[in-house]
């Protein structure tokens, strides 16, 4: 709180007093040189007192009427010049003293409680001043923290979409095999082509017609091999990727041309029921195929215990309501246990000897970040179906 | 040889691999027919001219081993060329041992299947060569009368006359007599290619 220092104070008293005698000194002169056109002689006087207690406060105001009661006494009232008071002025002076006092009083007192009310002001100002600094400091300490929890949720992010691309090198790994008949295929097929075209122009007369066709068929075969490159490529892609408008039914196709190779060596027989009109879906297309392509992948070791004729793999789309799509991935394989269902999407959770149980918690949460679900239930016959709800375009929340 | 009449079957799912193939044997003046499945090749009517079969390995539904299995079980002796897209040890070695003419993995040189299929094609004229020969063998051999076979078998077997005509009963005369008709009959040069036609077409006594 602010404390006013000695000599400050001291040199305000002087000041208050003198101002007090001073006035008393004036209202005294005035009084004395205007005094035949005042009607009521102690006027100035208590003018003086008012002013005095009014500056200095009370002790002031006490020391201008007892020098006013002076004053008056020895300048105005018989005997003049002299400190002597007749017995029936003796009222009107003590009436005087005491008025002049009770004025200085209230003075006073309106002034201690303006000092009073100063001193309440300064410590409420500081008091604010104070608080204010405080929340400036709290306030900024909560930035500090909503920018580390920022930072925090950014690289949650960049970590799990990092893990997410693992999973996916990972599932490209696991169909490196189908991957490279897949590419050798055509490749196969260019020098094939190429090497008929060669023949044909070596005939004679060269066969331009038959050459022709064969170098069709080998750009055919190129354009098809870079296709597979492409497809693959694109889902391993690194970094930033966003959010547009994916057809879920091009998107699925794709992962069945991606995983040809893989079912058709598994004997997989696939199925596909996709619905008319199926509205598309704002997503990111890597991640979905993602999840598409762990269903399959799942499915196809789900169903290599049991015997070739019987593995069926049914995917099928549908609008369960007016704002949501769904992918319904359904296998003939072992099937899920009532543990198995319960604990299927934790971390780490796996069946598999291979596997690191990521690849199904990974999906949930994309599909949670896309504000949709997965779910797993066990069918009625064999095997398991698992289930990708997601708002469509039109029932996008986000 | 000339390929003239030859046919090769392509079996194989790829449609651009079928293609491909059969532009390649027209250049070399092959017929060619194509499949797309080995359940459609099974369907089929295969036409009696030297033929063999360019296959996959790995085809959707019935493999190209399996189908090799069924043509072999059988009895229909046509050789095989079986391509494949990444061929490991195992099965080539069970489709040679199966009795393919060769396996060739994907990309191969086009001479290269050329070559397998002209062996092959060569090994399936060989064979339907004999055979024709076996059932013309097989009609002659039909048209003896019993006595004569039963001659035919013991002199396949090396019995001098006398011995022969001892075990059936007969004078060395009407043995000779016999034998005279059969080497006739069955166009033999010699006694040794008595011997030869007696034994491809597996006559014997005992």
């Amino acid at each position: 709180m602010w404390q006013p220092d000695l000599s400050q104070t001291l040199w305000r008293g002087f000041v208050v007093y003198l101002s007090a005698v001073l006035a008393v000194a004036t209202a005294a002169g005035a009084t004395f040189a205007f005094g035949p056109a005042l009607t009521h002689t102690p006027t100035l006087f208590f003018c003086a007192v008012v002013f005095s207690s009014w500056i200095g406060g009370v002790w002031p105001g006490i020391l201008a009427s007892v020098l006013s009661a002076l004053a008056l006494d020895y300048c105005f009232i018989a005997p003049i010049f002299a400190l002597g008071i007749r017995l029936e002025e003796a009222p009107d002076m003590i009436v005087f003293v005491l008025s002049a006092l009770f004025i200085s009083g209230l003075s006073g007192a309106q002034q201690r409680a303006e000092a009073l009310l100063r001193q309440a002001r300064n410590e409420l100002e500081t008091k604010v001043a104070q608080r204010t600094t405080e929340l400036v400091r709290t306030n900024g300490q909560l930035w500090t923290e909503i920018a580390e929890r920022k930072r925090a949720e950014e690289s949650l992010i960049r970590a799990q979409a990092e893990i997410a691309r693992v999973m996916r090198v990972m599932a490209m790994g696991e169909l490196a095999a189908s991957i490279a008949h897949e590419l050798n295929q055509p490749l196969a097929g260019v020098v094939l082509n190429a090497n008929v075209a060669l023949r044909w122009l070596a005939v004679q007369p060269p066969n331009l017609a038959e050459a022709r066709e064969a170098l069709e068929c080998a750009i055919q075969d190129g354009t098809r091999a870079s296709e597979v490159l492409q497809r693959v490529r694109g889902f391993l892609t690194k970094g930033e990727r966003v959010k547009e408008c994916v057809n879920l039914h091009e998107l699925l196709r794709e992962i069945i041309a991606l995983t040809q190779g893989e079912l058709s060596r598994n004997k997989v027989m696939l199925r596909t029921e996709f619905t008319d009109d199926l509205p598309e879906v704002v997503a990111d297309r890597i991640q979905l195929q993602q999840i598409m392509l762990n269903l399959v992948m799942n499915a196809i070791e789900a169903m290599s215990t049991v015997p070739p004729g019987c593995r069926l793999l049914c995917i099928r789309t549908a609008q369960p309501g007016p704002g949501t799509v769904q992918v319904i991935v359904r296998d003939s394989g072992v099937g899920l246990t009532p543990e198995q269902q319960a604990r299927i999407f934790d971390s780490f959770y796996t069946t598999k000897s291979s596997g690191i149980g990521m690849g199904l918690r990974i999906s949930c949460l994309i599909a949670n970040a896309h504000g949709g679900e997965l779910s797993a239930t066990a069918n009625k016959g064999c095997g398991a179906t698992f289930q990708l709800t997601l708002p469509n375009k039109h029932g996008q929340r986000m | 040889m000339s390929l003239g009449d030859s046919t090769v079957f392509v079996v194989d799912d790829d449609p651009s691999v079928r293609r491909a193939l059969c532009s390649l044997f027209r250049s070399v003046g092959l017929r060619c027919e194509l499949f797309e499945s080995a359940k459609e090749f099974l369907k089929h009517k295969r036409p009696e001219v030297s033929s063999c079969i360019v296959l996959n390995v790995r085809l959707p539904g019935l493999s190209g081993l399996e189908l090799q299995r069924q043509l072999a079980d059988a009895g229909g002796e046509i050789p095989i060329v079986f391509i494949t897209g990444h061929g490991d040890i195992p099965m080539s070695v069970h489709a040679m041992k199966a009795g393919a003419v060769d396996f060739l993995t994907k990309p191969f040189r086009d001479q290269q299947l050329l070559d397998a299929i002209q062996a092959a094609i060569a090994r399936d004229a060989t064979r339907r060569e004999q055979r024709a020969r076996t059932s013309a063998l097989h009609q002659r051999y039909a048209s003896l009368t019993l006595r004569e076979r039963q001659v035919l078998g013991l002199v396949a077997d090396g019995l001098p006359n006398k011995q022969v005509a001892d075990r059936l009963g007969t004078s060395e005369i009407t043995v000779k007599i016999h034998r005279g008709h059969l080497m006739r009959k069955m166009e033999a040069e010699s006694l040794a290619d008595l011997v030869r036609m007696a034994d491809r077409i597996r006559v014997r006594h005992t």
